[in-house]
């Protein structure tokens, strides 16, 4: 085994005793549940519509996501266009 | 030959009727001589579409209908009301069959309020008085936290059904239909799987039976609206390996897209906190996500406001109004259309960035509502006030949900235990792979 992977072993203890003692706290206080609203409530939506346009590529990269991919975070807020009163 | 000098100008300057502010309700310009837009404004007839005031119930007492006896409670487990003298058994008229709120939604516009939504009148008081007709004694009720109450003299029981200006009265109220025991036996088997790393003092004082049923306020709102989100994607074209051993490397070529998506959709029933104490989430100083959590009821099911069901029950009193409960409704709102729009941008396999958003709420409708909410409380001691713990059981549902405290040094000990038998597990494997 290389010495990098010998030093990613070492942190299994400290990782292990962090995410057991968060899942615990979560398990008895529940601070992430909330009432899912965006799936629990009535909504009733015509056909969604929309376009897309080829607008670059990235080559080479590491990163398995695209950077800042929010697609599932629904109730992170992004720039919010108001509407023109004009 | 008449007299056709010029009318005098109105008096100006200090002192002059100029610096009286005009009465309240009028507007000093003819609104004929605006602009469409603010003429429209300011003619738009009041928002308050929908009465739901009950007349045939002002003089605060409910009767039997069969004998007319005021003793009146809700039957446990059902809808119904049944008179305690008589056995006579009756169901309230179901609120959304009565003022057609489940219909229509689509066709929405502008703010429609059912009148107990309407604004809390700021010089309203919590203290309801009643003339008994029965005997001419006076009875008060505080509708910050009750809404019936006996007359002393007579044994009448009287309930705030006339709908007061200070939020007390909703339009609708959904009944319990879970009985006492069986919260109790919710909340026991919620804390018995929470036991190992409970607080000390908690287990010590836990006593279920101290369970408060309790109607908490909420605004129930329909709404009409479109949405639009943009932002980039990427899709996965070619993925490959670099590099041998353990210094192989993935990486990623993708196609990057600018991508926007509409959606117009209907909300049915969307309940909104309309509590300020309730309606504040932030888990850092208070456990009210539980009481979230236990959302959504059956609100299809709730009846017109009789504050009979409230009898023996505690209530607590709504003191936002829809003005204030907008931003709130809005944020969902956005929240609701990406959810929505997550469905259509499926193939980006490597993710939605979006970047901005925009909402059009066509018309949105208010309903107030008391939803029946068991609560288990305990107060743990501590900075700022300490924590109070909530447990909730839904009333309708039975779904629970709770906050225990934990007692930190026994999570911190079984924490260090685990770390350290990973890391002897780790250090085991690096001595014998080396």
């Amino acid at each position: 085994m290389s010495h990098d992977g010998g030093m990613w072993l070492l942190a299994i203890g400290p990782a292990g005793a962090a995410g057991l003692y968060w899942g615990l706290y979560r398990y008895y206080r529940n601070t992430d549940k909330s009432h899912d609203f965006e799936h629990e409530t009535a909504v009733e939506a015509k056909p969604i519509t929309g376009s897309e346009k080829k607008v670059g590529e990235v080559k080479g990269t590491q990163e398995t996501r695209i950077d800042g991919d929010n697609v599932a975070a629904y109730r992170k807020r992004v720039q919010r266009i108001q509407d023109n009163t004009s | 030959m008449p007299n056709t000098s010029p009318p005098i100008p109105p008096p100006t300057g200090p002192g002059s009727p100029q610096d009286v502010p005009p009465p309240a309700g009028s507007f000093p310009i003819d609104p004929s001589t605006l602009p469409p837009p603010i003429r429209d404004e300011l003619q738009a007839p009041d928002p308050v579409a929908i009465n739901t005031s009950a007349a045939e119930l002002k003089d605060g007492l409910n009767r039997c209908p069969k004998c007319g006896s005021t003793e009146i409670k809700q039957k446990p487990g059902t809808d119904l009301l049944i008179c305690l003298y008589c056995r006579n058994e009756w169901h309230g008229e179901g609120v959304e069959e009565a003022f057609g709120l489940g219909e229509g939604i689509d066709q929405l516009t502008g703010t429609v309020m059912a009148s107990g939504a309407r604004d809390i009148a700021a010089d309203a008081a919590s203290m309801m008085t009643f003339k008994c007709p029965g005997c001419g004694a006076e009875v008060t009720v505080n509708t910050a936290n009750a809404m019936t109450a006996r007359c002393h003299w007579c044994r009448h029981v009287f309930g705030v059904n006339e709908q007061v200006p200070n939020g007390a009265v909703p339009d609708a109220v959904l009944p319990f239909h879970i009985k006492k025991d069986d919260a109790v036996a919710r909340i026991r088997q919620f804390v018995d799987k929470r036991q190992l790393f409970a607080l000390k003092e908690f287990k010590e004082q836990f006593t279920p039976e101290n369970v408060v049923a309790v109607y908490l306020p909420y605004m129930i709102v329909d709404g009409n609206v479109s949405a639009d989100v943009a932002g980039h994607a990427e899709i996965e074209t070619r993925r490959y390996e670099s590099g041998s051993g353990d210094d192989k490397k993935t990486y990623y070529d993708a196609d990057v897209y600018q991508v926007d998506r509409h959606v117009d959709f209907t909300v049915d029933d969307l309940p909104l906190e309309s509590s300020a104490e309730r309606g504040n989430l932030d888990t850092r100083t208070n456990t009210n996500n539980i009481i979230n959590t236990i959302l959504p009821f059956d609100t299809k099911n709730a009846v017109k406001w009789n504050a009979s069901y409230l009898a023996g029950i505690s209530s607590e009193k709504r003191d936002l109004d829809v003005e204030k409960l907008r931003p709130h409704l809005e944020d969902e709102l956005l929240s609701i259309a990406r959810a929505q729009v997550q469905k259509s941008v499926g193939r980006y396999d490597r993710g939605v960035r979006w970047e901005q958003e925009h909402l059009s709420v066509h018309g949105t409708r208010w309903v107030a509502m008391y939803l029946p909410v068991w609560l288990y409380s305990y107060h743990q001691p501590g900075p700022n006030g300490g924590m109070l713990h909530y447990i909730a059981v839904n009333g309708r549902t039975g779904k629970t949900m709770g906050s225990v405290p934990v007692q930190h040094w026994k999570l911190l000990a079984a924490a260090l235990t685990v770390g350290t038998f990973l890391e002897v597990i780790s250090l085991f494997f690096l001595r014998h792979s080396s």
